[in-house]
């Protein structure tokens, strides 16, 4: 059970305001499959709003507990100020039989065309939602993440930080993945793996429950592959098309290439080959029909590679600040704790 | 909802904010419309978690694509910050040297409570004395280079007001905002010095100070005295400052894995280099939002209205009757205002009044004098700006710094800019916090400028394993940069248009942004370049590195931005001109008062006043002239 709670108005407005207010109807927004109102929005994947956990919600008052969850916002926009009557929420965080009003957001005490509430939702979950609009049940029109349930409808979706179960790969895809970001990211060298062995291994029990309990693979050196599939889920899920095409025909290659093994046990030096190839934008068999240039692809996988490796920890990347760490030990003097906060870093003021 | 007030605002960032301050304690009603959201730091918020973060995927993160077929780099990746209008929303079009239109970032200071002092560096000069007098400085000096029709005498203006008259505003600004520096070494007269004092500098800074020194003595042959390096002023507090109840970072607490913190002198907690283009969640940073209205924000005269996109301004005879704005429903509304004072960043302040002026006739004639005057949009300017750059031989933790550290006027006294043959001068810094963190290291690899981030790394295929961890110990923590700020030639045709076609999510026509280059404008920045260069080289000179550790040190390379591949784009969010303010009504759009000529309760105090665009970085300067403005206003209510 999670019990709503309202954010101060301008909360909800300053999302409002900038990603939903609009006349133009160009479409401008759909660089991806984006369809219906969402083709006009900028950043539809700001809803609902995943924010850091500060306190507000009955469920969770304990501050030492903040950190392990999120402030979750569902945000309704109407069509006036009049319009609709009522709308509410329901959803697999909250009792999925009982749905939970959303409130009219005040502008200046007076009526906005939003709707909004807030709930406190455990770190590392994905849930189904819908809205109930005047009696009727939709998916949330703006977010375009979705969920099938167990009767095959598709619902609204959302998941919080540090989510670490794949979203939109299939477990080949993500072999793959694993084994193409291997040769970009810096973490494979006899160093590194030492350096990460340690960096997991040192962990007291508290630590690993906090912070390294989502290392799910240690293929996945700090979580890049993670990271990626998060940001194809959400932020930049109008490359996920660009994934689905390029994987297929790499596995495709690397199966041509040595029919007797599966791509995940194929040598290193068939992936160092493959890379090399795809840096000059020449791989022999890759069919430019289906996909123009590999290499625009592999500088996609190279920008995604370093966000995941290096971004905060929020993201699904750099799994317990490994990727930091790294860098701070073998590079260094990094030392990015104090400005960062617990349990990752050390900082007593900001809050994340 | 209240209509009526004594003032209405329009913007809330350097050019706003003093203003609204200085009339809500004279008792005014004050409507500010701000058009972007309420984000402020975590002792403002209703939970105490500030939507303003130390996530390198905040400030630039991640891509989108931009959608409008009509402009050349329709397509084009892009990755504007949260406080960043979404280009496809609502770009900036400037036109390319080969004709075309391209929508950019480059041009938006921040539109969120506060503006771009949210996000800026913070690097807060006061300009020079002689920046006020250029055209007096000039007259009568004969062709400059690159100047063989004399332009820069034609068009080069005194500001209506001396150094002398704004000083006692800027001591204003250094007090109410909170910056940290220091004065001794600067090339202009200090009447008081308020300033905080500055946290220890990075050390990678130490090489750009002795640089600084050799540097100018040898530009100043001769001469005894030559300029000495100075602390940048930064707009950080580091102390507590008491006019806008904020405590000053204290030193961090020492920890077992962090020793170096447990010394106070070495890392103060405001040091985290999540600064440049990063709203600070615990303040200290002196954004307009935590100096000037977050202490008046509970006084009943103060109307704050964030979320609120202004869309136009009628006029009856000689005065701005109504301001409309679209509120967060995107439902029109309006406001009236004795005053209405205009501080929207310059170019979205020319934006609005241009629309308003093609919906509105009587506007219409107010801003152009009855037709007689077209100059609302020209002259705008930037700044003449670039650097050099360098690699260290040894590696130090720039993660823990502020934006700058040492700063020079060497390139500002007559003697520099007589030998140089320099219509006007700029000042030196050395920046600390660029690519201090990991992803701000990789995504600005061969480009600086917002249009091209990643760019270079996508390029590089070759930085991948074992290589990328040779990238990294070559580069991460060893770069230092050094940067020249220096005055734009007034050109007329530079100017700020409303665009034919391209328009915004409201519908309505963006800004074009029509600009080029002088050719003294890149022989001045050749100029100062190279002086960038010579501080790094000669720095590295007394470091007294030897053998292996001096073959370590490798110097980078120099250039004015207007050698970048979008540099007629480059704005450096320094955005100035457009309604220049003069004392002759034909020659300006402003009267002294910052005040339209033919609109009588019509203000504008922003960048967009400004005659030329100073040595320096602007914030400064625009806060201290709204303060000026602000107490003529206080005359006339």
């Amino acid at each position: 059970m999670a019990t709503p709670y309202l954010r101060s108005p301008v909360h909800y407005l300053n999302t409002a305001a900038k990603h939903l207010a609009r006349r133009n109807t160009d479409g401008r927004h759909t660089y991806g499959d984006d369809a219906g109102p969402r083709r006009d929005v900028c950043e539809a994947w700001r809803l609902p709003i995943i924010d850091t956990y500060g306190g507000g919600s009955p469920d969770v008052v304990d501050p030492s507990e903040f950190p392990r969850h999120n402030e979750v916002s569902f945000l309704y926009a109407g069509d006036s100020e009049s319009s609709p009557n009522s709308v509410a929420v329901i959803g697999t965080f909250h009792n999925l039989y009982q749905a939970v009003p959303l409130a009219r957001v005040l502008f200046e005490g007076e009526p906005t065309r939003y709707f909004a509430a807030s709930f406190v939702v455990p770190r590392r979950q994905r849930h189904a939602y819908r809205f109930l609009v005047d009696g009727r049940f939709i998916n949330d029109p703006i977010n375009p993440q979705t969920q099938i349930d167990e009767s095959g409808s598709a619902w609204s979706a959302f998941f919080t930080e540090e989510f670490t179960e794949p979203m939109v790969f299939e477990r080949w895809e993500l072999e793959i993945l694993y084994r193409i970001v291997t040769r970009i990211a810096p973490f494979r060298t006899e160093d590194a793996n030492n350096f990460m062995t340690r960096f997991y291994f040192y962990q007291d029990k508290q630590a690993r429950n906090d912070v390294f309990s989502n290392i799910y693979r240690l293929d996945d050196s700090v979580g890049e592959v993670n990271f990626i599939d998060n940001l194809l889920a959400r932020e930049e899920r109008h490359h996920l098309i660009d994934y689905r095409i390029c994987l297929r025909l790499i596995d495709g290659l690397l199966r041509q290439r040595n029919p007797f093994l599966e791509p995940t046990e194929m040598p290193e030096t068939l992936y160092a080959d493959l890379y090399d190839q795809m840096a000059t934008d020449s791989v022999p068999g890759w069919d430019t029909t289906q996909y123009g240039s590999p290499l625009y692809f592999l500088q996609l996988l190279r920008r995604h590679a370093a966000m995941g490796a290096f971004s905060h920890p929020r993201y699904g990347g750099n799994t317990g600040a490994a990727g930091w760490a790294y860098l701070a030990e073998t590079v260094g003097p990094f030392n990015w704790r104090p400005a960062i906060e617990p349990p990752c870093g050390i900082s007593p003021d900001y809050r994340g | 909802m209240e209509t009526d007030f004594d003032v209405v605002i329009i913007g809330s960032g350097a050019g706003g904010a003093p203003v609204a301050r200085e009339l809500v304690l004279a008792g005014k009603k004050v409507l500010i419309l701000e058009k972007g959201p309420m984000f402020v730091p975590q002792y403002g918020t209703d939970n105490g978690c500030s939507p303003f973060k130390r996530d390198e995927l905040i400030s630039d993160g991640f891509e989108k694509r931009l959608q409008i077929p009509s402009l050349k780099n329709h397509g084009a990746a892009y990755y504007s910050s949260h406080v960043e209008p979404d280009l496809n929303d609502e770009p900036h079009v400037y036109r390319d040297s080969d004709g075309s239109d391209r929508a950019t970032l480059e041009g938006y200071t921040a539109q969120v409570v506060g503006g771009g002092t949210q996000l800026y560096g913070g690097v807060s000069f006061r300009f020079a004395p002689l920046d006020f007098q250029l055209q007096t400085f000039n007259a009568g000096r004969g062709a400059l280079p690159g100047d063989p029709n004399q332009d820069i005498q034609r068009e080069a203006r005194d500001w209506p007001i001396s150094y002398g008259v704004l000083e006692p505003y800027y001591v204003k600004t250094e007090a109410l905002i909170g910056i940290n520096g220091t004065t001794a070494n600067q090339l202009k007269p200090f009447s008081k010095d308020v300033l905080h004092p500055p946290l220890e500098p990075n050390p990678v800074s130490e090489l750009a100070r002795r640089g600084m020194i050799d540097a100018s003595k040898a530009a100043h042959p001769g001469n005894p005295t030559p300029p000495q390096p100075y602390r940048t002023p930064l707009a950080v507090i580091t102390r507590d400052h008491p006019s806008s109840g904020r405590k000053g970072p204290p030193p961090q607490p020492a920890s077992a894995d962090a020793p170096d913190f447990a010394d106070p002198k070495y890392g103060a907690s405001a040091k985290t280099s999540y600064v440049n283009r990063y709203g600070d969640p615990l303040g200290y940073k002196s954004s307009t939002w935590n100096a000037l209205l977050h202490p008046i924000k509970d006084n009943p005269n103060l109307h704050l209205r964030c979320n609120c996109t202004v869309t136009r301004l009628t006029a009856s005879g000689r005065k701005v009757s109504r301001v409309y704005y679209f509120d967060p429903s995107g439902t029109e509304r309006f406001a009236t205002g004795r005053l209405v004072v205009v501080a929207a960043s310059g170019i979205e302040t020319v934006r609005l009044l241009k629309l308003s002026m093609s919906l509105d006739a009587e506007l219409q004639s107010g801003l152009t004098q009855n037709g007689t005057n077209d100059l609302l949009g020209r002259y705008f300017l930037t700044h003449a700006f670039g650097g050099a750059s360098a690699i260290l031989p040894d590696r130090v933790d720039k993660s823990i710094a502020l934006d700058a550290d040492w700063a020079s006027d060497f390139g500002a006294t007559q003697e520099f800019l007589n030998a140089n043959k320099l219509w006007a001068s700029g000042f030196f810094y050395n920046n600390t916090s660029d690519q201090a963190l990991p992803l701000s290291l990789l995504r600005t690899i061969g480009a600086q400028d917002l249009d091209t981030l990643w760019n270079g790394y996508a390029s590089r295929t070759d930085i991948k394993g074992d290589a990328f961890i040779q990238y990294l110990a070559d580069n991460f923590g060893r770069g230092l940069s050094v940067t020249f700020m220096a005055n734009q030639v007034p050109q007329r045709d530079n100017r700020i248009e409303l665009h034919p076609t391209v328009t915004d999510k409201w519908n309505r026509p963006v800004a074009l942004i029509i600009k080029g280059w002088h050719p003294h404008d890149r022989y001045l920045m050749d100029t100062y370049a190279e002086q960038c260069g010579q501080i790094l080289k000669r720095g590295a000179q007394l470091m007294g590195w030897s053998g292996e550790q001096a073959n370590r040190f490798s110097f980078l390379g120099q250039g004015g931005s207007y050698q970048a591949i979008n540099g007629v784009a480059r704005i450096a969010n320094h955005i100035l001109g457009g309604a220049r303010f003069g004392s002759d009504p034909a020659d300006s759009v402003l009267d002294i008062h910052c005040r339209a000529w033919g609109l009588d309760n019509l203000f504008i105090t922003d960048g967009s006043f400004m005659p030329s665009s100073g040595s320096g970085n602007p914030t400064h300067t625009i806060e201290a002239n709204a303060f000026r403005v602000a107490d003529f206003l206080k005359t006339v209510l």
